[in-house]
């Protein structure tokens, strides 16, 4: 469709303060009297806590107050109560909070910290989902089955798994009897960090009058606020947070993450504001990790390639706290059937305690870990048939009238991934894979992937419009800013339903809960979608609200007036018209009378229908699906292993461009990111559990000369929830690259790989191995 | 200790362990400059000292003794933007904004006093900064534009 704003590349309205340095990130809020925080971590990973002593630390300079754990009765999360704010008497992973110095400076804080003694009692630590799941593994919950959990999940008592998830569709394990043809391997998308450049940091202060106010690197304030009214026991409308600028998220900074343990450490000095900030060190050790999923997947198809039944077990390192876990578990193994129909299926997935950091939301939640071994299946089980991994795909793509993994039927405004498909197809094999010459092995491969949102049924998106005088128009949303231009997204969906130029809209700069509207958290690629429909919501009233006073200003029926913008017309008599500027604040009759209410309005929107899943996994779960392709072109090069890629394609149904120039940065940030994960990321940890690459050193971000040339396009099959037909696009891109590489390194050099990061290492040990075989 | 940053000379006091960022940050309240990293990998933290770029989280405090600092506040004259504010600004160079500082630092030290850096040049001084959002596509895009209107200008 073509829209009057929408689709067009304006700019986004914070891009001049961030060129400029004016932006206020958390680490640049100052407040008066504020006191600076450094948090004690521990030696071991897993280790009672015998004594913490802290009368050295109290005498150092400038020392306010030392805090430890001791008399923390609550336990806080969302979806499992099992996270406290400080380590009580154990400690659970090598980042856990243990005790903390409150001084005038952030030096005094530090020098003091390390003056705190603690003794511990060593026990043993589990790194992975599946040596905590031994049978006489020591449990790192010994009460698990204490915690309130959501009604949906279960726990296993005396064992470290935190939830079972299971879904079964048709006859489930059963169904493997009607297949011809049944392959099975294990993957492993092994543990890693959203890494955003701007680190963790929270600002808590317990004031005077007994109301709370928090700073936070968060997008989601909503549920800090309440969380911290839960925990203090005070009203949630006393509670005050902000959400500043934010330096990218990519996941880790949903949720609960470091804010109640900042408040914990704050409500010992009220009347104070505390600030904490981690350091890189911190950010990868005290808030929240990656991904940590082992896959075991079985498919059966027939012999003409129609794939039958699917089995898949996913093992998910949870960390020591299970709370942020649980739902990528969940979304990654319903998803584990990529966009295909199986007519039966048996997924399960554990959520595991391990002795890591929490895993929590990476962009992708799930589906790139899942995925990995769905793509690379379907080259595996294609060159078992004989059949062409491509024409393999379609023939099962999840198209118009099949029936995914929670049982429901897709339509065909759920996208066109046939289309992104031959699109991506048509690009990657349009000229000859160059040959393999003295220096490097050439590669190339393609893999469909798809993703539904993840998030709670009730989650909705809130909106305030209010017109001016002067028929501009303010937008306050819940949403976060991380980085993806939603404020752009709203000011040009809100243009056009409002029908005037998005030079006269203005959005809002920072969440503050004690203006803005609701929001549950700015997640899962929805804030487009539900964000978008709530603009037009909004926008819809504005528009009712004035065409009621035109109505009584014009003297006539409000069904017999038009409205363009600027004016309400009778539609059989423009000339009889009153400007939308005289009815913003009420009509102002001629003797001073004024009627009419002032144009505002507030709206929200929810995925339609959206609900928890019934006891077999089935239900409306998804609801707005985004599918595509993505391929990849890459070279090995022989003296090192090392893969350069250089080519990657992006084709997704987005069902319409809201931005052009805002979503190619989208994809392509997503599409680097992925790549960083197959080719270098990785959280390692040593035996006892300490982390050996907490820093940019060692855990490579993907740089610049490492960035690839993309090609990106989109398909735009309009979709009936998001705003003009859009749909989500912000996790999408990351979930092909994984497979991609490595089923285009199978094309280079013959070897298959079921695990990333792809070092040169493996690859040089994998020639080796080949060459010694020949 | 005395220094000129942003044009204006200040005298501060400040601790001997300090970094020159902690200076810029806090004792100056410049809060344009970043911290992104512990180790001088991120690149957020740059400035401009003495027509160069440098890392300030690992440039000791006393260094800038007597030396002319720019840090990203000081590039704009009122609302008229530095050519390589402008050009990131407008070719989808930022997203979240927080290396944005330390990137148009390090093109500003680079093309100021060299306009026509060769590619190479140019890469290598990119590849000195991480960017978690863009894919670098648009930064690389923004930075051959002001490129551009800074030969011109320097013509």
């Amino acid at each position: 469709m073509n829209y009057k704003y929408v689709g067009q590349p304006y700019n986004r309205p914070d891009a001049i303060s961030k060129v400029t340095g004016k932006a206020v990130y958390l680490d640049d809020v100052r407040l008066p009297d504020m006191l600076h925080a450094a948090v004690l971590r521990p030696e071991f990973a897993h280790a009672r806590v015998l004594n913490v002593d802290t009368s050295e630390a109290e005498k150092c300079e400038g020392v306010v107050k030392v805090v430890t754990g001791k008399g923390c009765e609550f336990r806080y999360g969302d979806n499992i109560k099992d996270l406290q704010p400080m380590a009580v008497d154990k400690v659970r992973y090598i980042g856990e909070p243990v005790a903390a110095v409150i001084a005038d400076t952030l030096a005094h804080a530090r020098a003091a910290m390390e003056k705190i003694k603690v003794d511990y009692e060593p026990l043993p630590v589990y790194i992975d989902a599946v040596d905590a799941m031994a049978k006489d593994a020591v449990l790192i919950h010994k009460d698990l089955d204490k915690y309130w959990r959501l009604p949906t999940l279960k726990e296993t008592p005396g064992t470290n798994i935190a939830n079972t998830y299971h879904l079964k569709k048709g006859r489930g394990e059963e169904g493997f009897d009607e297949a011809e043809v049944i392959i099975e391997e294990e993957f492993n998308y092994p543990l890693g960090s959203c890494s955003a450049i701007e680190p963790h940091g929270t600002i808590v202060w317990f004031k005077e009058d007994k109301t709370i106010e928090c700073w936070s690197t968060t997008i989601c304030p909503f549920i800090i606020r309440e969380d911290l009214a839960h925990s203090y026991g005070v009203p949630v409308s006393d509670v005050r947070v902000h959400t500043p600028d934010l330096g990218g998220c990519f996941g880790y900074k949903s949720d609960v993450t470091t804010e109640q343990t900042i408040a914990w450490i704050a409500s010992f000095v009220p009347g104070y504001p505390v600030k904490w900030v981690g350091t890189r060190q911190e950010d990868y050790t005290s808030t929240l990790l990656a991904h940590g999923m082992r896959t075991k997947m079985k498919i059966g198809a027939k012999k003409d390639g129609t794939l039958v039944a699917m089995k898949t077990t996913i093992y998910h390192t949870g960390g020591a706290y299970a709370d942020t876990a649980v739902n990528v578990t969940i979304a990654s193994t319903h998803n584990s059937t990529g966009p295909y129909e199986f007519k039966h299926c048996d997924l399960t997935g554990y959520t595991v305690y391990t002795n890591t950091p929490a895993v929590g939301a990476y962009r992708g939640y799930g589906h790139q870990e899942s995925q990995i071994a769905t793509e690379r299946m379907m080259d595996l089980l294609a060159r078992k048939l004989g059949m062409d991994p491509i024409e393999l795909r379609k023939k099962n793509f999840l198209s118009e009238g099949k029936v995914n993994a929670v049982g429901e039927t897709m339509w065909k405004h759920n996208g066109n991934i046939q289309e992104c498909a031959d699109r991506v197809q048509k690009m990657l094999y349009s000229k000859p894979k160059p040959a393999e010459d003295d220096q490097y092995y050439y590669g190339r491969a393609m893999v469909t992937v798809m993703k539904s949102p993840k998030g709670a049924s009730f989650s909705t998106k809130g909106c305030y419009m209010k017109m001016n005088v002067d028929g501009s128009v303010n937008i306050n949303m819940g949403g976060a800013e991380v980085g993806q231009g939603l404020r752009t997204v709203v000011k040009q969906v809100a243009a056009e339903a409002l029908k005037i130029d998005p030079s006269r809209i203005r959005v809002y700069n920072e969440i503050d809960t004690q203006f803005s509207p609701y929001e549950w958290q700015t997640i899962g690629s929805m804030f487009t979608t539900q964000g978008g429909r709530a603009v037009i919501r909004a926008a819809n009233k504005l528009i009712a609200q004035l065409r009621k006073t035109a109505a009584q200003v014009l003297k006539t029926d409000e069904d017999y007036l038009e409205y363009d913008g600027d004016f309400f017309y009778l539609g059989n008599d423009p000339s009889v018209r009153v400007a939308v500027t005289e009815l913003a604040r009420g009509y102002i009759t001629s003797d001073g009378i004024t009627i009419g209410e002032i144009a505002q309005a507030v709206s929200d929107a929810r995925l339609p229908r959206y609900s928890n899943p019934d006891e077999n996994g089935q239900g409306s779960i998804g609801v707005s699906y985004t599918m595509g392709s993505q391929a990849v072109e890459l070279r090995i090069e022989k003296k090192t292993g090392k893969i350069i890629v250089d080519h990657y394609y992006s084709v997704f149904d987005v069902g319409q461009v809201i931005n052009p120039l805002q979503i190619r940065g989208s994809v392509l940030g997503g599409a680097m990111m992925s790549i960083g994960a197959a080719l270098y990321e990785e959280v390692v940890f040593d035996k006892d559990g300490k982390i050996t690459n907490p820093h940019f050193f060692k855990y490579h971000l993907p740089t610049y000369k490492e960035a690839p040339e993309q090609t990106i396009e989109f398909v735009e099959t309009p979709d009936p929830v998001g705003p003009f037909g859009a749909r989500g696009i912000g996790e999408h891109s990351v979930i092909g690259a994984a497979p991609a590489i490595l089923n285009a390194v199978y094309d280079a050099i013959g070897v298959d790989f079921f695990e990333i990061p792809l070092t040169p290492d493996k690859i040089k040990k994998a020639l080796e191995a080949r060459k010694e075989s020949k | 200790m005395t220094f000129t940053i942003n044009g204006k000379e200040r005298t501060v006091d400040y601790e001997p362990e300090m970094m020159l960022i902690d200076v810029i940050r806090e004792v100056l309240n410049l809060t344009g400059t970043k911290h992104g990293c512990d180790n001088s990998t991120c690149g957020t933290c740059t400035v401009v000292m003495n027509g160069k770029a440098i890392k300030s989280c690992n440039t000791p405090a006393a260094k800038a003794a007597g030396a002319e600092i720019l840090t990203v506040e000081g590039l704009a004259n009122g609302t008229a933007l530095h050519p390589v504010q402008k050009a990131l600004s407008e070719s989808g160079a930022v997203q979240c904004g927080f290396c944005t500082p330390g990137i148009i630092m390090e093109l500003y030290g680079l093309l100021e006093s060299n306009p026509d850096a060769s590619e190479t040049e140019m890469t290598n001084a990119l590849n000195k900064h991480l960017c978690r959002c863009t894919g670098y596509e648009p930064i690389r895009n923004g930075a051959e534009i002001a490129q551009k209107v800074m030969q011109e200008k320097s013509k």
